[in-house]
């Protein structure tokens, strides 16, 4: 039997931890990890991964593998976390990190002390949108030109977010400030997700699966807006209250 | 005495890196300081041509991190200053045959006996821009009056603050009066409220920069003879040193009416 329960991913300081099922042939796993991959692609991309394997032992060749799989989804692989100690040999040998820094675990292995996942506990349900329970991330800090921030619910940003910068929220996105490059809300496919910022002059706008640019408005005076989709296309409104 | 090491970067190419760095560094040696210039974009080196010590490059700055000379043998001395020198690039090599490391070395070798060590970055973000910035006390970014110049100066100011050598000063180069005064550029107060970084200088086009780039004498020595590149930079030289000089008037002399639309339109 060859049904593998899913994949866990979850955001940690070094970027992206991905825990993948014990039991199930590697195939699987990968296949697995591939449609993840593919289905999320947009949301995880540039990040870095650490792979979580358990107690499943891999060959330098699976790793390979692996490693290519990433690299094929924009991601760098950078650490892989296993249980078995030849799997964690042929790690090393292809430069891959074995720990994370701060984790509880020593260079011989032993598992892994894992955060809970937040608030809900469980392993996250990746095709329903992102429950409202998420933690806000809150920025205090002008994002230039280069910066990318991914974060699984909603994101303030107390600065500018510059042409050339990115953010990409499972939900909200309030920018306290000049919003002039891209952000994308509700990034995982929540339709009811909105973008406002004190001046919403943004190169793109994407919320779910729709994307919009800023129309050219010479002499323009900022103001702040909120954008929305509405009957299917975003859609930014002054904000008078 | 420790001399301060001043990086000259912009991530973009072409903004005018190399003229700002020959320029600085002649200016500042006009005030009598000892200044040495390092050209850290190897494998493309240039400032050599700039300053006009093309001829005279004997060891350069690989030379002295692989141990062939000592620091003082790759030291060009200025044809026109006493106390002016070049570390020149190797053009045979890349990048990598320096590393952040071996420009902390020689800088602080060079602090003991200079007043300024400015060191001209190569464009990029990458190993080259990494070693210009290593072993730097002040960071001066140079950009252009064009969209795509202050885009990348963002970045750079990025990766510089994320690095904590931050929060460097800008140099905006190339500004062209007249179309600043029709509304045609980007206008320094456009710039700085997109970079959120403090200006140490403004330079205007001038024929004369390029002039003198290509016959190896920095327009900085030009006297009060109409070059107001070179005013710019004995300003910028000023400001360095912590005087307080106000900034030129780059706008183009306009007419009575011209002035007036400008009051109607602000």
């Amino acid at each position: 039997m060859e049904q593998a329960q899913s994949l866990n991913v979850k955001g940690i300081r070094e970027g992206l931890l991905i825990t993948t099922a014990t039991d199930g042939s590697f195939d699987v796993m990968r296949e697995q990890l591939q449609a993840e991959l593919g289905q999320k692609g947009a949301f995880f991309q540039g990040s870095r991964v650490a792979l979580q394997v358990g107690a499943r032992p891999l060959s330098k060749a699976q790793l390979l593998q692996l490693q290519r799989l990433f690299i094929e989804h924009n991601l760098e692989l950078w650490a892989i976390l296993a249980d078995d100690a030849a799997t964690r040999i042929h790690a090393r040998e292809l430069d891959l990190a074995i720990r994370l820094a701060g984790s509880n675990t020593d260079l011989d292995g032993n598992t892994l002390y894992m955060e809970p996942a937040p608030t809900n506990g469980k392993v996250a349900h990746h095709n329903q949108p992102p429950a409202t329970n998420h933690h806000v991330l809150l920025l205090k800090e002008t994002l230039r030109s280069g910066r990318s921030l991914s974060h699984e619910g909603d994101i303030v940003i107390m600065g500018d977010v510059n042409a050339g910068a990115e953010v990409i929220a499972g939900g909200d996105v309030l920018v306290w400030g000049r919003l002039r490059g891209l952000v994308h809300a509700g990034a995982l496919g929540d339709e009811t997700a909105v973008i406002c910022a004190l001046d919403l002059n943004p190169t793109q706008l994407r919320i779910a699966n729709q994307i919009a640019i800023t129309p050219h408005e010479p002499g323009r005076t900022p103001h702040p807006e909120q954008a929305t989709i509405k009957d299917g296309q975003i859609i930014a409104e002054r904000w008078n209250r | 005495m420790s001399g301060k090491v001043i990086t000259v970067t912009s991530g973009k190419g072409g903004v005018g890196k190399t003229t700002v760095t020959a320029n600085l560094a002649t200016a500042l040696a006009m005030r009598g300081r000892k200044v040495v210039t390092i050209d850290a974009d190897i494998g493309l080196r240039n400032l050599d041509i700039v300053m006009g010590l093309e001829n005279r490059i004997v060891y350069d700055l690989v030379d002295v991190v692989e141990g062939r000379c000592r620091l003082r043998q790759a030291m060009i001395k200025d044809k026109r200053h006493q106390e002016l020198y070049l570390i020149p690039a190797a053009q045979t090599r890349d990048k990598s045959a320096v590393s952040p490391s071996d420009m902390v070395l020689v800088c602080n070798e060079l602090r003991q006996e200079m007043d300024y060590i400015i060191i001209d970055s190569p464009a990029g973000i990458e190993r080259g821009f990494r070693n210009a910035i290593a072993a730097s006390d002040q960071i001066l970014i140079v950009t252009n009056p064009e969209v795509s110049a202050v885009r990348d100066a963002d970045r750079i100011i990025g990766l510089i603050e994320a690095e904590e050598k931050g929060p460097g000063r800008l140099i905006v180069n190339r500004v062209k009066p007249d179309m600043v005064s029709r509304g045609e550029m980007l206008s320094i107060e456009d710039i700085i409220d997109i970079l959120a970084i403090q200006l140490i200088g403004v330079i205007p086009e001038d024929e004369h920069i390029l002039i003198g780039s290509n016959q190896g004498q920095p327009v900085a020595m030009n006297g009060t003879n109409g070059a107001s590149a070179g005013q710019a930079f004995r300003n910028i030289a000023g400001r360095l040193e912590g005087e307080e000089v106000p900034f030129m008037d780059i706008r183009a002399k306009s007419s009575f009416f011209s002035r007036l639309s400008n009051l109607f339109s602000n």
